[in-house]
């Protein structure tokens, strides 16, 4: 089996060099896959570009040659106009089992910047989806990226790489805001101020429903900028009382060198809430909310970057302790998909070999009962069998050769071996 | 099916709280359906030990005993337990709803152990009198009416005080800004407080009616050979049980601006004092007899024979 991958990522590449080689397009893509097929029609192809990675899987079959890292780069050089000093070392290249290996890897998130974030396996299907479009693919990639969506599926269900989330905004709505709420539609969110965490926030919010979205501000304008963005209303600083005394989701992001709100402050607005439960994230640092105000009652919750950052490493933590459970699922699925693809290649062989000889036994068999037509049919059954376990134990060593020697690649001199000696034909 | 003991069902319990125990230890999916595996098998053969003693009684297993009466909370708790996590599961939700319900499942069970295997005199003598097939007919029909809405009411007294552990533990770990984990995540605290405030509602109209039937089955033991008066201790207890719960409900009924945490603990204060105090009248009375124990389905006290023979003597 030839299979080859020349790849850049995120742990090797630099983001400026991976953002000259990246296929940002699927009209590039299209380009490129055009260009490729011109350049190796002999081969299959798959491009993986991320905003992590840049990735081009080749494969043939035994009798084409394998593509080299030299060629593939000089393909990406010429294609995004890199000069090749440009790459430097940056390209890696991996081949055969390696190769497959590796995908997997990529697919069931262990390679990704975030451990065992998502998105990778949905990367790597379009990947494979728009190389399809681009009838760029064959069998052995067909084969090679269903078994990386298949491993990754595994990987996802029977370990734990992908439990917890790892970012500030997702732990905050995911792991607390949504124990809280079952539903955020009927919630009024509060921004107090606009920064970026206010924006990552919102998107998750928005995610789960939430609409009613009011922005305070010191700058109305900046409020108003992003009220618009996320469909919410702007709401002037000094109405700052009112609607913390209606939120129930509070997204605080100042820049403020002091807290905002105190515990005076709050529990005044607290009084006039009825005593709703009321979420509140302080992303900003320093803190917008004083610690205390966590206190004031049972149904405030607050939620400082301290706190779910800490929250963030502890999954981050969790997830690196299932690397080893998630590698030996890579490990043996690289060797079944092996195997299996090692053993289509050695099927023909091994049934043109059973054939041949069932022929010659079946023909000499038949000679034989012509001659000593006095045998019954219980005597024929005896000898047929008899000639058939002689067969089989002659065909044995050579067979179990092939099986032992296709465990570890494709064993193209014995298949040639065993049809010169067995005169099997083609 | 006549051999299967109480502790086939106990021991199967037991295995499938440990193995849920694991499975959120561990956040693994494969233990978690074992410990589903175990609890249906479990469930399988109360259902068995139930039909067997019931059979053997020639009584529904409500009626039967305080034994089987306490067995049949246990099976409703389990199935409870068995739905809703099939049903979470279809979802994508993987609540440890048996790391709650097991537990007080087991204390059923033992409870049962403990409790009365015998008829209730008064139903023995609704046996008796079974010349009188009007009169046998309404004392059994308010024996299961009131044994029936006691098992539903005090299941749901059951239900409304794991939701409110269940809360108080979820508040908890918010408030301390602890992660979810993902094996034990629970449902929010907006869900939590909606299902107990219904649990309060349903369980106390139901206690209620088994409180009115109960009376009436006073009034209609009065014709059997075991009457049971209103000084009966199970009786007084559980006209206790319910004041308790009738403040306890007008607190939550007029409480709208109480915290959710609070109403939950009130809710663990009062519905533990319900159970506790049921479970230890039954274990302590016997139910409305005072017969000993019994240990296995084939082994029932309580057989139609031991019915006559008290009719015979009387």
């Amino acid at each position: 089996m030839n299979v080859q991958v020349v790849y850049c990522t995120h742990q090797t590449t630099p983001l400026a060099l991976r953002e000259r080689l990246a296929f940002a397009s699927v009209e590039q893509l299209t380009r490129a896959y055009e260009t490729l097929r011109t350049t190796f029609p002999q081969s299959e192809h798959v491009v993986l570009s991320t905003c992590n990675r840049v990735e081009i899987y080749a494969a043939q079959n035994e009798s084409s040659a394998p593509l080299t890292q030299d060629q593939v780069a000089e393909f990406l050089s010429r294609f995004h106009g890199v000069p090749q000093n440009d790459l430097g070392g940056a390209l890696l290249w991996q081949k055969g089992p390696e190769a497959v290996r590796h995908l997997f890897e990529v697919a069931s998130s262990l390679d990704s910047m975030v451990l065992g974030e998502p998105q990778i396996v949905s990367q790597v299907k379009e990947a494979y989806r728009v190389a399809q479009e681009n009838d760029a693919c064959g069998p052995l990639t067909h084969a090679l990226f269903q078994g990386a969506i298949r491993v990754s599926a595994r990987v996802r269900s029977e370990t734990a790489l992908a439990v917890g989330r790892v970012s500030v905004a997702s732990v905050a709505v995911g792991e607390f805001g949504k124990s809280i709420f079952d539903r955020f539609a009927d919630k009024t969110v509060l921004v107090i101020g606009a920064g970026e965490m206010a924006e990552e926030t919102l998107r998750y919010l928005k995610d789960e429903g939430a609409e009613a979205i009011v922005v305070v501000n010191r700058s109305l304008e900046r409020a108003q900028r992003l009220a618009a963005e996320w469909g919410g209303t702007a709401r002037p600083f000094d109405d700052l009382d009112k609607w913390l005394a209606a939120a129930d989701v509070i997204v605080s992001t100042t820049g403020a060198s002091q807290p905002i709100v105190d515990v005076a402050r709050f529990r005044a607005a607290r009084a006039a809430s009825e005593g709703k439960p009321v979420f509140i994230l302080d992303l900003a640092t320093p803190r917008d909310f004083a610690p205390a105000v966590a206190d004031i009652d049972e149904n405030v919750f607050l939620y400082d970057i301290e706190a779910l950052q800490a929250t963030c490493e502890n999954n981050r933590k969790q997830r690196v302790r299932e690397i080893d459970r998630a590698r030996r699922i890579v490990e043996e699925e690289t060797d079944q998909f092996l195997h299996d693809i090692y053993h289509k290649a050695t099927g023909p062989i091994i049934s043109q070999l059973r054939a041949g000889w069932r022929k010659v036994c079946q023909d000499e068999l038949d000679q034989l009962f012509a001659k000593l037509n006095r045998l019954d049919a219980n005597e024929r059954r005896g000898i047929e069998r008899t000639v058939e376990r002689i067969v089989n134990k002659l065909l044995h060593p050579p067979l179990e050769a092939l099986r032992d020697e296709a465990r570890k690649g494709t064993p193209q001199g014995l298949m040639d071996a065993l049809k010169r000696l067995f005169f099997t034909g083609e | 099916m006549a051999n299967v003991h109480v502790f086939c069902f106990f021991a199967s319990y037991v295995v499938a709280l440990a193995l849920e125990g694991l499975a959120v230890a561990r956040r693994s999916r494969l233990l978690r359906s074992l410990s589903f595996a175990f609890a249906l098998a479990g469930l399988a053969a109360q259902t068995f030990y139930l039909v067997a003693r019931s059979n053997a009684a020639d009584l529904p297993p409500l009626l039967s005993s305080s034994h089987d009466w306490l067995l049949v909370l246990a099976w409703l708790a389990v199935v409870f337990d068995l739905t809703l996590s099939a049903i979470l599961s279809g979802v994508g939700r993987s609540v440890p709803m048996g790391l709650f319900l097991l537990p007080v499942v087991l204390l059923l069970i033992g409870a049962s152990d403990l409790a009365g295997a015998a008829t209730s005199p008064a139903l023995a003598g609704a046996t008796d009198i079974a010349r009188r097939g009007a009169e046998e007919r309404a004392l059994r029909g308010w024996g299961m009416l009131h044994a029936s809405l006691l098992v539903f009411g005090i299941g749901g007294v059951i239900v409304g005080f794991l939701f409110s552990i269940m809360y108080v533990v979820q508040h908890r770990r918010l408030k301390r800004a602890q992660g979810a984990p993902n094996a034990l995540s629970l449902p929010s605290l907006a869900t939590l407080a909606r299902l107990n405030w219904w649990s309060v509602i349903v369980s106390f109209p139901l206690l209620t009616l088994g409180m009115l039937t109960g009376i009436r089955l006073v009034y209609l033991s009065r014709h059997t050979s075991g009457p049971i008066g209103f000084a009966d201790p199970l009786v007084v207890g559980s006209g206790l049980v319910w004041l308790v719960m009738v403040a306890f409900l007008i607190w939550v009924l007029r409480s709208d601006h109480v915290g959710g945490k609070q109403v939950a603990l009130r809710t663990i204060w009062a519905f533990g004092l319900v159970l506790v105090t049921l479970l230890g009248l039954q274990v302590l009375f016997n139910g409305h007899t005072s017969a000993p124990a019994h240990h296995n389905a084939e082994s029932t006290e309580t057989p139609r024979s031991a019915n006559l023979e008290r009719a015979t003597r009387q």
